[in-house]
């Protein structure tokens, strides 16, 4: 078994030294794998995967492969490469030059009310109010936040919000270049909206772009 | 981790945010493996029963908002959500399932959640 880190244009430049990656091509594209991580899921084997995949995204352009991808052999690779070609090939060409910058917005502390039933006692009106309130917060975030954000990237996507407090989860596709300028264009709308908290984070490699 | 913050907010408040990355790497799909299968099959149903909960949820909202609900049916109402939502986080809790399991990837037209 072989497990599966990125697929990436071929040729490709050398990969880096790191965890026995290796390249397998197949005409213009070609997958990097490595040995199969044996064990069990930790965080640790989590994190290294994500470092080899952005060792690799320095100087390539690349479909980040999800932890625990495995294939029998190199020839499995190969033919992965050959029946997914034009899906691959239209990915890649959607993320090259770009990387993804993550973005999560929640409620500034002393405003952040929990509306989780758990929490404390509350009466069926009061339950409904607080998800009235989260909704229109949520809806204040992505009109603040997401909305020009989304305009300065490439891509984007929005993912479900799940934490107490948290207003916004998204992802963005940004050309490699203007990640110190989308990081400005955050920094000034935090300065502008003291009741949201915004964090940036990034360069990752384009894991929500990629396909599946 | 530090070096990949490239904005957030002042403070310590920042302490609480999780991991950015890390939910990403996870796999994130519907687990068919057999010896898993009633996993798998609740995380299926339960996805189901979470949409339709939202979305009637988010219609009593929108209904208490416009104002053609009385007092009673708004409390009525949400003591019914409230005890949704606890009933589905038991269901969760049983089968071992994250908030963030319950979605499924639609390919094309994104996370059905």
């Amino acid at each position: 078994m072989i497990t599966l880190y990125a697929i990436t244009d071929h040729p490709t430049p050398p990969v880096p030294r790191l965890g026995e990656m290796r390249v397998v091509p197949s005409g213009d594209l070609a997958a990097v794998c490595g040995p199969v991580i044996k064990g069990e899921v930790t965080a640790e084997a989590l994190w290294q995967h994500e470092q080899l995949v952005e060792a690799l995204m320095q100087d390539r352009d690349v479909l980040p492969v999800r932890y625990g991808t495995c294939l029998p052999d190199d020839a499995a690779a190969e033919r992965t490469l050959q029946d997914n070609h034009a899906e691959f090939a239209a990915s890649l060409d959607t993320v090259r030059g770009a990387v993804e910058l993550a973005v999560r917005v929640f409620a500034a502390l002393d405003r952040a009310h929990v509306p989780t039933p758990a929490a404390a006692p509350m009466t069926g009106a009061e339950y409904l109010r607080a998800r009235a309130r989260s909704a229109a917060e949520e809806s204040d975030a992505t009109v603040i936040v997401h909305s020009p954000l989304a305009r300065a990237a490439r891509a984007c996507t929005v993912a479900r919000v799940n934490r107490p407090g948290e207003l916004l989860r998204a992802a963005y596709l940004v050309d490699r270049d203007q990640t110190a300028p989308f990081a400005a264009h955050v920094k000034e709308i935090q300065e502008g909206n003291p009741q949201l908290r915004i964090t940036c984070t990034g360069p990752w490699p384009p894991y929500s772009f990629a396909g599946s | 981790m530090s070096d990949k913050y490239l904005h957030r907010p002042s403070g310590l408040d920042s302490l609480g945010d999780p991991l950015p990355s890390i939910d990403r790497v996870l796999p994130r799909r519907l687990n068919a493996d057999p010896e898993n299968l009633e996993r798998g099959l609740a995380q299926l149903v339960l996805t189901i029963v979470e949409l339709l909960r939202q979305l009637m949820e988010r219609q009593a909202v929108r209904r208490m908002d416009d104002g053609s609900l009385s007092d009673e049916q708004v409390e009525r109402l949400g003591q019914t959500f409230m005890a949704l939502s606890e009933r589905m986080a038991e269901l969760r809790e049983e089968f071992g399932l994250e908030e963030e399991d319950l979605n499924l990837n639609l390919g094309p037209l994104g996370n059905l959640l």
